[in-house]
């Protein structure tokens, strides 16, 4: 991609302190995300999508550290520093007007006693922006672009509003301050298909409006299939393959990917020959040696207990995995199959 | 047609809610036939679960009738109510929920076999249990009999569940979202050893859900009832509502839902619905629950009269809809269409 880079990501790593000692939930994972670009980060709970975007914007609850790496932000001035060492004051900036989160669960996120306006002008303020009347003109054009009736919206309390608003509610007040990146933790998980489905639109909006660039953790494959330009894969806290979004669904090269995109029915294909991953996650204290997912593999051979190689394949596409060309080959037979059908 | 094993019956209920009567169904007629997979789909506060509880017997309808085997169940003789109540299990959304954490796995399977006075020595009871643990694929038995739910993973505590409705050898199986709260991964092996139980023991299956796919990859052979705030609005073969869905707010849903496929999705027809906002089941719109939303709504028809499940012409399914049901082609509403 020629665009420019606004996040690039080197070997982050961040551990958590538990009872039973030091936990690697994210094990030194690098990826670029580039101006306007939307990246969906996918795998399952517990795989380290959350803990990788908290540590982001050092946002990581009590106990958990970022070990090492680098998270190199570039600014739209061109102007780029490490996220990381940022501190105090700086740090704050960072948040939100560089950088937003939309956290999942929207019922929890928004203060029940104070109105959405005053959440609003409450987090211009805390940035700086006193023009009550300037923040409030943005917002109730962010409304619109959500598609909430402005004026209603804008003096309710929280719990006059459905979850498909809240939500929207908490889109618009992510990108209030204009902000190059937004992450999404789940955006439209426990949402109605249909309240879902208008999220989505929204948010495809914003990007277009905006040209904002997204990372979005879901663990539904779909929303992935629609949204995204790239779809990084984590599991036991690697990114074990990342590309952009037809290579991931069409051309897997991990077996892990192969496996997730085997275990979801689509609404349109009449007879599917699904099966889940076997087993589950492995215990992040003591993870297997090697690829982390041999034991679950039905690829896995005894080199699979070494580290796999980094393999690149069309343009962006690396995946980490012995058995690459192999499963290159059976993702294209499953591919047939259903083609036929 | 066969006898329904069975029968709603103009089945209402409401529940009080700060003295309100909140109705959450109205008027169901619904027949589950012995040996066949009826899908429950809806979005949140449709009245799937309800409904769901209502065929278990959790529920009582506040008005119609439930009826086992041709019987009404109020009419039913203790031994034959009891006899409904061992035949009908359900499998609840949340395994979190539903175990007792304080109770190991085989204490949680044997209850009901002692309750039911299904077996008469310890060695019979722990033989059962055994068994009923590798019909649910948790083997080999001995590594889960003595441990406790939270020792557990998701998947697997699901699987005790369904272990457990298994304990009275049951005919039907009311699956309340029993897959949704376990990871995406897995759900799919949880749904191949409902579906192998089903064959095996005959099991006739509710299975409810709000995921449209994964209820087409569930009851291919079976049937589809969709729900909308208290009502069934379509119901038909599970082939016949994918492909060629009727009613407007089938239609909203089937082009609703994003796909596992990028080419596909991206490609999909959208539906644009008139309004974004869902009513509360406190004030449901008259006439057609739908038509507020509704981009096909006929002024002075949808808004006034309630339509009732009947044959669509060129639809093989049934669907509550007027204009579909008067053979009228379904025309996008406008402001100046009156």
């Amino acid at each position: 991609m020629e665009q420019q880079i606004v996040l690039s990501v080197r070997d982050l790593a961040v551990s958590y302190v538990t009872a039973r000692g030091g936990m690697r939930a994210v094990n030194g994972v690098s990826f670029d995300l580039h101006r306007g670009e939307t990246l969906a980060l996918i795998g399952e709970s517990g795989c380290g999508k959350s803990t990788l975007t908290l540590g982001l914007i050092g946002l990581l609850p009590r106990g958990g550290r970022v070990e090492s790496g680098h998270v190199m932000y570039t600014d739209r001035a061109g102007t780029t520093t490490d996220a990381l060492t940022l501190k105090g004051e700086a740090l704050r900036r960072f948040r939100w007007a560089e950088c937003s989160m939309v956290f999942q669960a929207a019922l929890n996120s928004l203060n029940p006693v104070i109105r959405v306006r005053d959440m609003m002008l409450d987090t211009a303020r805390a940035h700086g922006e006193t023009n009550t009347a300037q923040v409030t003109k943005r917002a109730l054009e962010l409304f619109r672009m959500v598609r909430l009736d402005p004026e209603r919206v804008f003096n309710a309390y929280p719990h006059q509003l459905s979850g498909g608003m809240r939500q929207r509610v908490l889109i618009a007040l992510s990108v209030l301050l204009n902000p190059q990146v937004v992450l999404l933790d789940e955006p439209t998980t426990a949402l109605d298909i249909l309240t879902q489905r208008t999220i989505i639109d929204v948010l495809k909006t914003l990007r277009a409006e905006l040209g904002i660039s997204m990372i979005f953790i879901s663990h539904d494959l779909s929303i992935a299939a629609e949204m995204a330009d790239s779809v990084a894969t984590m599991y036991a806290g690697d990114i074990v393959e990342i590309g952009r979004t037809d290579d991931m669904f069409y051309r897997p090269a991990h077996a892990y990917t192969l496996g997730l995109l085997n275990a979801v029915p689509r609404l349109s294909i009449e007879r599917e020959h699904l099966d889940s991953i076997p087993g589950s996650p492995p215990d992040m204290i003591s993870p297997p040696t090697g690829c982390r997912f041999h034991p679950r593999c039905a690829f896995a051979t005894a080199i699979c207990a070494t580290p796999p190689p980094v393999m690149t394949f069309e343009i962006d596409h690396i995946a980490a995995c012995h058995h690459a060309h192999q499963v290159i080959h059976a993702a294209q037979g499953l591919r047939n199959a259903h083609s036929v059908d | 047609m066969p006898t329904p094993l069975i029968e709603l019956r103009g089945v209402h209920r409401t529940f009080k809610k700060d003295n309100q009567r909140i109705r959450v169904l109205q008027d169901i007629d619904l027949s589950v036939y012995a040996d066949e997979i009826l899908c429950l789909v809806g979005e949140s506060g449709c009245g799937k679960t309800t409904t769901g509880k209502i065929i278990a017997g959790l529920l009582d309808p506040s008005s119609g009738a439930v009826l086992y085997e041709n019987t009404p169940i109020t009419a039913l003789r203790r031994d034959e109510q009891a006899a409904y109540r061992r035949a009908v299990q359900i499998v609840h959304q949340d395994p979190f929920a539903s175990l007792n954490p304080s109770h190991t796995v085989g204490q949680i399977l044997s209850f009901p076999l002692v309750r039911h006075r299904m077996y008469k020595t310890r060695a019979e009871i722990r033989r059962r249990v055994w068994e009923l643990l590798t019909l649910v694929d948790l083997t080999p038995p001995g590594d889960v009999v003595n441990k406790f739910p939270h020792q557990l993973s998701g998947g697997q505590r699901q699987r005790v569940s369904i272990a457990r409705a298994l304990t009275v050898n049951p005919r039907l199986i009311v699956a309340d979202e029993a897959v949704s709260m376990v990871d995406v991964s897995i759900r799919i092996s949880l749904l191949k050893t409902l579906q192998r139980l089903r064959e095996t023991l005959g099991l006739t299956i509710v299975f409810i859900t709000h995921d449209l796919a994964l209820a087409k990859y569930f009851a291919w052979e079976g049937r589809i009832a969709v729900m909308y705030l208290g009502r069934v609005i379509e119901i038909g073969r599970t082939e016949s509502i994918i492909h060629h869905p009727a009613h407007p707010y089938t239609r909203a849903l089937i082009a609703a839902i994003p796909e596992a496929d990028p080419s596909r999705t991206r490609s999909k027809e959208r539906m644009m619905l008139r309004s974004e906002d869902i009513p509360t089941l406190t004030a449901i719109p008259p006439g057609c629950a739908f038509h507020p939303r509704c981009p096909y709504f006929v002024p002075t028809v949808c808004d006034r009269h309630v339509p009732v499940l009947s044959s669509v012409p060129e639809y093989e399914q049934h669907a509550a809809c007027i204009p579909l049901a008067q053979g009228d082609r379904l025309i996008p509403y406008t402001a100046d269409s009156r």
